[in-house]
């Protein structure tokens, strides 16, 4: 097994490598160009030269290219061309935020999803089962802005439950800190919900048709019993899977949840460093988004041999 | 299982609402302290060096860091700021000025002539009149640490408003070290003798920037006017809180978690207004010009008569309904290149702005000058509020007058890259952009490098007209204001007639801030000094 | 010679239950399905017909009536540059729809091709997937701006970005099923008869690739709608001069708390849109699944 997970992290290198050539070059081939944003709206042509001079923007492709893999191998992740910060040093601010959320949007799913789940297949056919299903897949066809804005207006502006923007970090106490995730988190959340409560739906039912769910019951296990005890804990594994896929949708969504919710996380730095060609930051932010995402699957891939005992590398 | 799911949920709900309850007090009104203003800029405060990144915002935070010697009023006249007092010989070739005694740089470093010899320097590298001067130098030395001297090979009357302007970029001074870094390059350092230090390592770009007060900054004694007077600061902390969604930023207002925001979208404005907590005014009386910008470089825009027959059904009035608002209040027809409210504006030449749109007459001065359905290539950019509705009013009016319209939807980088291009139309080059330019940079041609005219040196369009050229020179040479109207009314005939650029309106955009804030007051920068919270 | 039945007809214990057949049955067999088509049926048919529905040019400008509430001139309002939202909700269901057909479209076609040659190459599978891994975990959004910025915002930018995010999944999905197809007796049968690999995919394969291709394809056209009008809202969608639901609620995004009206009908109007996707989905996967199970 250790030898497998050897063997998995080192097959990750050439997929990083994939993403760093292909992120590069349509950087690269992309036109739009941070000296002229930089020189602002009153510069002449010969200032956004000398400019883009200065920043190393006019020499060949390879060049740049290998000189910032070399550093990249060494974990530096070069400097912003704007604001002059090391990438890491930015991406290290934002970091709290964007985890943050993705945490608690997961758990809200799962919290919510899972049970739904479950209920909609022990009641399946019913008028349960039908409406929570068609709930899920309402939350599914509302885009995340909407629904943010709804919960905003409704929640925050009009009753003042909770704040209208912004993060707090969680070193300022831990109530101060869900507070600003709560909205947040169930505006992104919605998607997940569907995505998960149709896959637990689905496998428990197949689970659930199983002999050995019969037997139980004829054995005269209650059914609180069967279904925590026997069926989740088997159709747990493709639930873990829709979560592993969710993480990287999840950081697409993150990005309009920001937006609307003035969260200063990864996506918004990643938005902010599209726009204003910041190529370092944009490269940095590249890699370690495709970082997280093939770790991610890793631990999956590793949660399955827990929740599994047949599946063995 | 039924009952004990339900029992779980009712617990959670409890508990949560208890928290949410606890904690009501938590979100508004703990972060509401007197000593610190939370201030909602502009637009992403990304940089910070005010002479090598030249954007309005960068220019608004760095007055509350650096100094200048010279500061404009309201009347737009140059006032001393760190300069004591001043001489110029009687040939105006001599320039010598002494600085305030005590000024101290943030790092505890006391202020020195050498230090603002070295600032002139990079600054005059970058900005307009800071060229002219340069090319005009003979010796910027320091004579001693509290003056410095400045000779010049002709004279330069409009040397105090250069220092003083607002125009972008302003002359800041720094410490000599951090000066020395090349003007195309950005300081690594934010040090300056204004009344707030930077907190570098609470900065987030894109998201906070915090400033704090200076302990011993010495302001001066006059009341603070604009740029000019006492810098008197009542925070000990300014957070400028980045928020790019206006409908955020609105909610975040009304619930007070921000004290002050600088532009509010005016279609919001009536919700801020209708709210007893919040007030709303003019942002900057000197307002803003809306610009349709075309190429003279190629066809079809490179003849005056297809110029003029977009100048002939251009409706300001719908332009500027689609930048700010139905607020009637808010903008006004332009038929010029000035600024309305300031001396020099005049409207000679502009009726054919005005009046009654004409697309008959349009159309046969189409045909005149052969157009043959070139198309035009419009650069909208689709992430900045102002362009991006002008952007589809002028795909509309080109429309309507038979043009083919290449509409080009994308961002202000990519606009901002591809407008600097010489080639055709076709093969990466572009028909027309859009943007807008401060009024503040309008009152006079000083900071108006969109009218000028002087061919492939000339700002983006490249227009090249020898009658604009000389009266933007013979301005520069008016010896008082009579003479100065008189080259101005004949400058904005020429560049009617030529259609340097065409004004697409005037326009004022709002500000909002928190009723317990006083001491707001409009122009072209939001000034914090005389600002208080209770 | 003619008689009489000598007992009375014994009555049929077992009275087969008669199978409707006919669409309608069909349809009433799968409410799921069914309706989730209704629905989408009549989104085409508005798309479709949206000339002749009341509608004005979609892009026609009037800034003197912008903002207008819904009226009985406008029955949607009208937008910050005075065009009639009725109108471009109406033409707006054109793009949205076709964005979301074309991506399920060209992302299975993409993915079954790639999916097919990584199940049945063993030596370009490795290569393969390493790339599909590679391309999932760049996000969609930095592609499509990355697109939008090369040319300008387009439809067909809109369309391939998404689908180049798409791909992956559907390639996964595709090489799952012949990876363990090829291990079946049949297939392994086919190979040693000498069947060449084209007819092995196009009898064997090919048909159990697409159930789960056609369910697929339907999430994916649903997803697809819904990112182009986060594409839209983050601005690297569609041009404003081609209305699209994602680009009319985008406009109208900061307006939202007083002009609601702005971002409230293309929103439902998108919403049950993908609701009819999603269902179709639902309903098709359920009915081309033969073990639809049931718990008493």
């Amino acid at each position: 097994m250790f030898s497998y997970f050897i063997r998995r992290v080192l097959a990750t290198i050439p997929v990083m490598a994939v993403v760093a050539l292909f992120v590069f070059s349509l950087l690269y081939i992309a036109p739009g160009d941070p000296a002229a944003v930089i020189a602002g709206d009153q510069a002449s042509p010969e200032d956004i030269e000398k400019i883009r001079k200065s920043l190393g923007l006019d020499r060949p492709f390879l060049l740049r290219f290998t000189e910032w893999a070399w550093s990249l191998l060494q974990g530096d992740l070069g400097t912003s061309m704007f604001t002059g910060m090391r990438v890491t040093e930015l991406i290290g601010q934002r970091i709290e935020p964007t985890l943050s959320l993705m945490f608690v949007t997961l758990v809200f799913a799962i919290v919510v999803a899972v049970p739904a789940g479950v209920l909609a297949a022990w009641k399946v056919g019913t008028w349960i089962d039908r409406s929570i299903m068609g709930f899920c897949v309402l939350g599914f066809s509302v885009p995340v802005f909407v629904v943010g804005y709804l919960l905003s207006y409704f929640f925050a502006l009009e009753r003042d439950w909770f704040p209208v923007q912004g993060y707090t970090a969680m070193k300022q106490g831990f109530w101060p800190w869900l507070e600003n995730l709560v909205l947040p988190g169930i505006a992104l959340g919605f998607v997940y919900i569907a995505l998960i409560a149709r896959i637990t739906r689905a496998t428990m039912l197949e689970v659930l048709s199983q002999d050995y769910i019969r037997t139980a019951k004829a054995k005269g296990m209650s059914t609180s019993g069967i279904l925590f005890l026997h069926a989740l804990k088997n159709a747990s594994v493709p639930i873990v899977t829709v979560i592993g896929i969710g993480v990287a949708l999840l950081i697409g969504g993150a990005v309009v949840t920001e937006s609307v919710f003035a969260i200063p996380g990864l996506g918004r730095l990643t938005i902010d460093a599209i726009v204003r060609r910041d190529y370092p930051v944009i490269q940095g932010l590249v890699v370690i988004f495709s970082f997280i995402y093939v770790l991610v699957n890793l631990l999956i891939d590793l949660l399955y041999t827990v929740l599994d005992p047949r599946i063995r590398y | 299982m039924d009952t004990q799911r339900r029992g779980v949920l009712k617990g959670a709900a409890a508990v949560s609402a208890a928290t949410v309850a606890s904690t009501l007090a938590a979100p508004a009104i703990a972060q509401s302290n007197s000593r610190v203003l939370r201030f909602v800029p502009q637009a992403n405060l990304a940089n910070f060096d005010p002479i090598w990144g030249t954007q309005y915002v960068v220019r608004n935070a760095s007055q509350l860091v650096w100094d200048t010697l010279y500061g404009i009023d309201d009347k737009l006249q140059p006032q001393r700021q760190m300069i004591e007092s001043e001489e110029v010989s009687r040939d105006g070739l001599t320039w010598t000025f002494k600085l305030r005694p005590g000024m101290k740089f943030h790092d505890g470093t006391p202020v020195r002539a050498a230090d603002c010899v070295a600032s002139i320097s990079r600054w005059s590298n970058r900005d307009a009149m800071g060229l002219m001067l340069k090319a005009i130098q003979k010796e910027l030395v320091a004579i001693n640490d509290s003056s410095f001297r400045w000779v010049l090979s002709k004279p330069y009357p409009k040397m105090l408003y250069a220092l003083g302007k607002v125009g972008t970029p302003c002359c800041f001074i720094m410490p000599e070290r951090l000066a020395k870094t090349d003007p195309f390059k950005q300081i690594e350092e934010y040090i300056g003798s204004g009344p707030m230090r930077f907190v570098r390592n609470e900065w987030k770009p894109g998201a906070v920037a915090v400033f704090e007060r200076y302990k011993d900054y010495v302001p001066r004694n006059e009341p603070s006017n604009w740029f000019s007077g006492g810098k008197v600061i009542s925070f000990d902390r300014i957070e400028w809180v980045i928020m790019p969604d206006p409908a955020t930023a609105s909610a975040a207002l009304q619930s007070g978690e921000v004290d002050w925001w600088e532009s509010p979208v005016s279609d919001l404005v009536p919700v801020l207004r209708r709210n007893k907590n919040i007030r709303v005014d003019i942002a900057d009386p000197l307002g803003n010009i809306g610009a349709f910008r075309l190429n003279h470089m190629h066809p079809p825009f490179n003849d005056v008569r297809i110029r003029r027959a977009v100048q002939m059904v251009l409706n300001q009035e719908d332009y500027m309904r689609a930048v700010v608002g139905s607020d009637e209040k808010l903008w006004r027809r332009l038929p010029s290149f000035f600024t309305p409210g300031t001396p020099l504006y005049t409207e000679s030449g502009g009726d054919i702005l005005k009046g009654p749109r004409n697309y008959d007459a349009a159309k046969k001065l189409l045909a005149e000058a052969g157009y043959k359905g070139q198309p035009v290539t419009c650069l909208v950019a689709q992430d900045n509020p102002f362009v991006k509705p002008m952007g589809e009013i002028t795909a509309d009016i080109l429309k309507r007058l038979g043009m083919t319209v290449d509409f080009v939807a994308t961002d202000w980088g990519t606009v901002g890259q591809r407008r600097a291009s010489k080639s055709e139309p076709g093969k990466g080059g572009w028909g027309m952009f859009h943007t807008w330019h401060a009024g503040a940079d309008h009152v006079n041609p000083a900071a108006a490098i969109a009218l000028r005219a002087n061919g492939e040196k000339a700002w983006f369009g490249w227009p090249d007209v020898a009658s604009v050229e000389k009266e933007i020179e013979a301005w520069y040479g008016a010896k008082n204001l009579e003479e100065e109207k008189t080259v101005i009314a004949r400058l904005n005939k020429e560049a009617m007639d030529n259609v340097v650029f065409i004004p697409t309106g005037f326009f004022y955009t709002y500000q909002a801030w928190r009723s317990n804030v006083s001491g707001i007051v409009g122009g072209p920068l939001p000034w914090f000094s005389g600002v208080k919270k209770t | 010679m003619q008689s009489k039945p000598f007992a009375d007809q014994l009555p049929d214990l077992f009275v087969p239950k008669p199978v409707s057949k006919g669409f309608i049955a069909f349809a009433i067999r799968h409410p799921t399905m069914s309706f989730g088509a209704l629905l989408l049926v009549l989104m085409l048919l508005m798309a479709l017909f949206a000339p002749w529905l009341g509608t004005i040019d979609p892009t026609e400008l009037a800034p003197v009536k912008r903002t207008r509430e819904p009226s009985a001139e406008h029955w949607f309002g009208t937008d910050a540059v005075g065009r009639d939202i009725y109108s471009r909700v109406l033409y707006g269901a054109r793009v949205s729809l076709l964005v979301g057909f074309s991506v399920a479209v060209l992302a299975s076609l993409a993915g079954l091709i790639i999916g097919l040659l990584s199940g049945f190459l063993r030596k370009v599978d490795g290569v393969l997937m390493r790339v599909m891994d590679g391309m999932m975990s760049i996000p969609p959004v930095l592609l499509a701006i990355a697109l939008m910025a090369l040319t300008r915002a387009s439809v067909e930018n809109v369309i391939m970005a998404i689908t180049l995010a798409e791909i992956p999944r559907v390639s996964r999905l595709v090489r799952g099923v012949v990876l363990s197809l090829r291990e079946q007796p049949y297939v392994d049968a086919a190979v040693t008869a000498g069947t060449s690999t084209l007819t092995i995919i196009v009898k064997h394969i090919l048909p159990n690739t697409l159930a789960p291709l056609t369910v697929q394809a339907t999430y994916i056209c649903a997803s697809a709608m819904i990112t182009e009008s986060i594409l839209s809202f983050i601005g690297a969608g569609t041009p404003p001069i081609i209305p699209s639901w994602g680009n009319i609620m985008a406009d109208g995004r900061t307006l939202f708390q007083v002009k609601a009206y702005i971002i409230f009908f293309p929103a439902v109007f998108l919403s049950i849109t993908v609701l009819a996707v999603n269902l179709l989905g639902d309903g098709l996967r359920d009915a081309l699944d033969p073990r639809k199970a049931k718990i008493s």
